[in-house]
């Protein structure tokens, strides 16, 4: 179709770019509609832009320099990866990571659903939105005051926890002082924080799947159990799958409750991958190594949420 | 005609319009960039109103084309401090004039952030010949390097053993004379344990840091984490204020650590005994941190004693403890009774352009009514670098009645030296307090932990050249 110029006002005539995006034609509407529509999503374009890709692209760069913001960086190539392939302290990170990640998601999920199903089957309406309420408050604290809060709570010997299990006989647990159940101690203080957000998703999941479909499971007899894990379960899988992924990559990046709580002590038995980096960049004014570390986890990251994609495959229903 | 924009062009698009918008910018950030009128001068100084409100205020009614902007910067310890401000210096948000301890005191200076501020001083002998008369050599020192000065000390802390005489009653304990020894401590924490009303108090707790933690104890044990010298210069400052002062002799252009030694006897005797009062129940576990949970614990009469400098005496009465029922005594003697201190003060950032007001905003401070109004410091909450501040009046109000240790330990003890603090020296401390933890924590042996630090200082040593 051949674009034809209908009418125009005087002073688009005289500019050919305004002209053309202006035509009063099918091709000049489209181009119109199109424009507008790249107008409302180019705050988001160059938000990412500047904050995401930017800093990405700038992170990579770094990565292949030394900078230690005093000096002007200077280019060392690849010499920042090879330190990091012999570097066991960032190995050790990133066990504690991955040891932390599979902690607090497993609790996550396996708590968030449990209440999720509770709260949703309760026939008290006021109660159960009590409790959504309740149990969405701590998702609101900072991660900084939930830290020092538990921290005072889980400290050795003049803590709270402590002293309630000593009436029960047990003797006082080094929660932050032992490397046999810091990392389980951190685990802990970030899914009692993290397990209203994850609660919620599930409650949405299962607020929005469809009635018909359960009410015939029960008139084939599904019940209990198998009602769950037959009918209720395959329905739910891609609110699990989007809660899984969001949650195993918010816990790769873990930082507040180890930082605060232990500085990744003792030892480096708590110290995360993202404290690492965190460390390399701002306490030992090694930025480049720290866009190295920075970059690894970006690869992990990547390489953790396609599995979970590919293997999403064989267990997520969406029909 | 129809025309379909693809990603990619969708991409070039939108770095067109991030450019372009860039480049709308560009003008208004000239206009903020754009140097102050001559008679017009903003700082941007690392504090906040709270703290330095009044001083502005003060200041600014002496210099009125000299405007004061607060940039808080909050952190557990020094080192986490002086990270931050690191940061804000990567983001080209760098301060005028900041406030660093000796944390990071020769990492400002020997990477060239701080301005060396040694010819102004003598530029304005007269007008700061008080200030220097007034506070010890010990820690005009600790603030120079490589032979310049770069900060005005402000006020320091001395480690000392602060007693709850709450539970030193309930041991029959007095506190005890200046000359007592680290066996006498380890009775005193003896008898200091169990104590209270559940009997559950320790006898002496500490935190896991560079100041304050386990490095009073290898002081004592007459040796340090790196080994000591006195880099040369300094000649000028020494000569034009300190020229009749005999704790002056024999000083130099500040402190150098040339090489690290954390395992040697000495000092894996001081962990080992450290690490024993922990086994033995003496002291709770150790935390890595700033010591804010000791000071509860203090306050509740749970603990007997701690390490802390002057800062800690109006903290506590703040934090609700009674005027009085509290003390302080030197370190023990071991086979030294060498004290350890951090000291601090404004540095000016080398090549601002505001240097000259950033010195009038400097020297202002110095003054003793105007540190006065800083409401901290007028409540005893840290040690003035003043002599003439340290008096029975003064720390009157946290009711602490052998107060004169604290400047005693620079004006009696002249073997008093600063906290092992290099350019390096926040990851010589992430090093130090990592590796300490294992130790504690009885992750390692004391002699293992000091092997795997020395090893590790070694490298960061070899790293920086």
């Amino acid at each position: 179709m051949s674009s034809k110029v209908i009418s125009q006002p005087g002073v688009y005539r005289r500019n050919p770019v305004a002209r053309w995006l202006a035509a009063d034609t099918m091709a000049g509407i489209k181009r119109q509609r199109m424009l507008l529509g790249y107008l409302f999503i180019a705050p988001t374009i160059i938000g990412l832009l500047v904050f995401v890709i930017g800093p990405m692209l700038g992170s990579f760069g770094l990565s292949f320099y030394k900078w230690n913001i005093f000096r002007p960086p200077e280019f060392i190539g690849l010499d920042n990866f090879e330190r990091l392939a012999g570097d066991t302290r960032v190995f050790v990170s990133f066990r504690n990571t991955f040891i932390l990640v599979v902690m607090t998601v497993v609790m996550l999920e396996s708590l968030a659903l449990a209440l999720a199903l509770a709260v949703y089957r309760m026939a008290n309406k006021a109660f159960a939105t009590f409790l959504r309420t309740a149990y969405f408050l701590p998702v609101l604290l900072s991660g900084a005051s939930v830290a020092v809060t538990l921290g005072y709570l889980f400290n050795k010997d003049f803590g709270v926890i402590n002293y309630y299990l000593g009436f029960l006989g047990i003797d006082n647990i080094p929660w932050l002082t032992s490397s046999d159940v810091v990392l389980f101690t951190i685990a802990l203080t970030t899914v009692w924080r993290n397990l209203g957000f994850t609660f919620i998703i599930y409650l949405g999941g299962l607020s929005s799947m469809p009635g018909e479909v359960l009410e015939a499971a029960e008139v084939d007899g599904a019940t209990g159990w198998r009602k769950f894990y037959r009918v209720i379960l395959p329905l739910l899988s891609p609110t699990i799958l989007f809660a899984v992924v969001t949650d195993v990559i918010k816990m790769l990046q873990f930082f507040d409750e180890p930082f605060i709580m232990t500085r990744g002590g003792p030892g480096d038995s708590s110290r995360t991958v993202v404290m690492m980096m965190y460390e390399s960049g701002f306490g030992n004014l090694d930025f480049g190594y720290g866009s190295a570390i920075a970059l690894l986890l970006f690869a992990v990251i990547m390489i953790v949420t396609g599995i979970q994609f590919y293997l999403s495959r064989r267990w997520v229903f969406y029909g | 005609m129809t025309h379909k924009l693809s990603r990619r062009d969708l991409l070039k698009m939108a770095a067109t319009s991030a450019a372009a918008a860039t480049a709308g910018l560009m003008p208004t950030i000239r206009i903020f960039a754009a140097p102050p009128r001559q008679d017009s001068v903003t700082l941007r100084f690392q504090e906040n109103a709270d703290s330095y409100g009044a001083v502005v205020e003060a200041f600014k009614a002496k210099f009125p084309n000299i405007n004061i902007e607060f940039v808080e910067v909050s952190g557990v310890d020094h080192a986490e401090v002086a990270s931050k401000i690191l940061a804000q210096l990567a983001a080209g948000q760098p301060v005028d004039i900041g406030y660093a301890a000796t944390e990071a005191t020769q990492l400002y200076a020997g990477e060239g952030l701080a301005l060396p501020l040694t010819q102004r001083a003598l530029d304005d002998k007269d007008e700061l010949a008080e200030y220097f008369a007034d506070v010890s050599p010990t820690l005009v020192e600790g603030m120079m390097y490589e032979g310049d000065l770069y900060q005005l000390p402000r006020d320091f802390n001395a480690a000392h053993i602060y007693f709850n005489k709450t539970l030193l009653a309930e041991a029959g304990l007095e506190v005890p004379s200046e000359e007592w020894t680290k066996d006498d401590f380890t009775e005193y924490a003896r008898a200091l344990t169990g104590l209270g009303e559940n009997k559950d108090s320790f006898g002496f707790g500490w935190t896991n840091r560079l100041w304050g933690s386990w490095t009073p104890w290898f002081f004592v044990n007459d040796t340090n984490l790196l080994t000591e010298e006195r880099a040369p210069g300094g000649e000028a400052i020494w000569s034009t204020f300190y020229a009749d002062e005999p704790l002056a002799e024999g000083r130099g252009g500040g402190w150098r650590w040339p090489t690290p030694q954390a395992n040697n006897p000495s000092m894996v005797e001081a962990l080992e005994y450290v690490v024993s009062l922990t086994t033995e129940g003496l002291t709770p576990a150790v935390e890595i941190g700033g010591g804010s949970t000791l000071d509860g614990f203090f306050v509740s009469n749970k603990l007997g004693m701690t390490i802390a400098g002057g800062f800690w005496g109006g903290a506590l009465v703040n934090a609700g403890m009674e005027k009085g029922s509290f003390d302080v005594q030197f370190w023990p003697r071991w086979k030294s009774q060498r004290h350890q201190f951090g000291t601090g003060g404004a540095w000016i950032l080398n090549g601002s352009g505001s240097e000259d007001a950033a010195w009038e905003f400097v020297k202002f401070n110095t003054a003793t009514d105007v540190m006065l109004m800083i409401p901290w410091m007028a409540s005893a909450s840290t040690t003035p670098v003043r002599r003439s501040m340290n008096t029975a009046e003064y720390w009157g109000q946290t009711g602490i009645e052998n107060w004169n240790v604290f400047y005693d330990a620079l004006d009696k003890r002249s073997d008093t030296g600063p906290i092992p603090a290099p350019v390096f020296s926040i990851e010589m401390t992430n090093i130090y307090t990592r590796f300490t933890s294992l130790a504690t924590s009885g992750e390692l042996a004391p002699k293992d932990a000091l092997d795997g630090m020395q090893a590790e200082l070694e490298a960061l040593y070899a790293r920086n050249g």
